[in-house]
């Protein structure tokens, strides 16, 4: 199974402990309401608020490094041969601008994951999503060792809007792509 | 996520009714037991949403809905069970077989106060009903809002060492039975008052210079526990 990326890794790995602990806490108090006893209380009133206090504070301190990716100015991130960037129907949060390396365009047709395109240095993924504010039509997977600059979506929208230039080269792009994929299903 | 949702009503139901299956009281707290019902419901709810979450999800954040999950399923139900749960915390702490459920410790003192034949204070004030519930907790508390705080605290306490078996026989209090725990519903009744013993004493009493248990406790013990029973 292809690696995710480092940082989104760590959220759901996070994501899923605040889960545990939550989870936990719910069981101690159903423990505590089918049989009260000395023991069952004593988790429930002591340990219940710790793992729930716990596990929020790491439910908001999750959605604030969400919160911040999306409004981020570049931030750098690598990616290892078979890691992915981001699924077929994610919610679109960054647009990618490749430093080096090679990444994999991918869709799923048929039951069957298909490599549509490759992209390489210089070159940009993940805009359409953010413009057209639908989710990631297609999975991203780095083909090798890769180095990307991701912009969040309020500043890449803020770039386009100051740099005309840069939007319509952007919209040629976006609107080839789809060209293309409408020929590839025909 | 309906199938979770109903299997989860369905185990809540279960558990309320399982509870509710050993108490044939004359009356019952509607509160505690429709609010237990209602905990239950709410925690097994929880309990799917949760599972639900990380089987479909495993931690990704797809929308709203993955986003709407989490927060209900660590945020919100948590937060209102440990809440409400806390009261009845409060509530069922208070209960003569929550005492009891220390059987290594409690079961000999409840055993006493719970037997017609024994003429110890707890016997006496237990079969007459002078006390009509939570019989341990009425004597062993002291007056006021804060009193019940320290016996919730004392009995942390206690839980922790009869869990890790550091307690030491025979049991005793940690110190001087308090006069006020008396006289908090025997002061000054008109029973009392027929004793001039008590109103001579009366400063001293209040002021617990001079003990009620220095009377009473001679002809009449607090618990009466034989010393195999004591030492168990």
């Amino acid at each position: 199974m292809a690696k995710i990326h480092g940082s989104s890794k760590s959220s759901q790995i996070l994501l899923i402990a605040a889960q545990v602990l939550a989870l936990i806490a719910l069981v101690l108090g159903l423990q505590f309401l089918v049989n009260t006893t000395g023991g069952t209380l004593f988790l429930f009133s002591s340990g219940a608020p710790m793992l729930v206090f716990a596990a929020v504070a790491i439910l908001i301190g999750v959605a604030i490094y969400k919160y911040n990716t999306s409004h981020h100015l570049f931030d750098i991130e690598s990616y290892e041969p078979g890691d992915i960037v981001f699924h077929e129907g994610d919610v679109g949060e960054c647009a990618y601008f490749i430093h080096s390396g090679e990444v994999e365009v991918i869709r799923e047709h048929q039951g069957q994951q298909q490599v549509i395109a490759r992209l390489g240095k210089d070159q940009y993924f993940g805009e359409m999503a953010l413009l057209t504010n639908n989710r990631r039509n297609a999975t991203i997977r780095a083909a090798s060792k890769v180095r990307v600059a991701a912009l969040g979506k309020k500043n890449f929208m803020t770039l386009l809007s100051v740099l005309p230039g840069t939007k319509e080269d952007i919209l040629k792009t976006v609107q080839a792509r789809a060209m293309a994929q409408v020929g590839g299903r025909r | 996520m309906r199938r979770s949702l109903v299997f989860a009503m369905t185990v809540g139901a279960v558990c309320a009714s399982a509870q509710q299956s050993d108490s044939v009281a004359f009356h019952t707290d509607p509160v505690e037991v429709w609010g237990t019902r209602f905990l239950i419901t709410v925690i097994c709810i929880g309990i799917a949403v949760l599972l639900f979450t990380m089987i479909k999800y495993r931690g990704r954040t797809t929308g709203a809905v993955s986003w709407g999950l989490l927060i209900a399923g660590i945020g919100i139900v948590p937060m209102v069970s440990t809440g409400f749960g806390t009261l009845l915390v409060f509530d069922r702490a208070e209960r003569v077989e929550f005492c009891a459920s220390c059987h290594l410790t409690m079961q000999g003192f409840v055993d006493d106060m719970k037997n017609p034949k024994s003429e110890s204070l707890a016997a006496i004030h237990f079969k007459n009903k002078f006390i009509p519930d939570n019989q341990c907790y009425v004597c062993h508390t002291s007056y006021g809002m804060f009193g019940t705080v320290e016996a919730k605290m004392s009995g942390l306490v206690d839980v922790y060492k009869y869990y890790t078996r550091t307690f030491h026989k025979p049991i005793m209090m940690r110190g001087p039975y308090p006069n006020h725990d008396c006289l908090k519903c025997h002061a000054e009744s008109a029973l009392w008052l027929k004793h001039d013993e008590h109103i001579q004493a009366k400063a001293d009493l209040f002021a617990d210079k001079v003990k009620c248990l220095d009377c009473h406790g001679a002809s009449n013990p607090a618990h009466t526990l034989n010393e195999k029973v004591a030492m168990r």
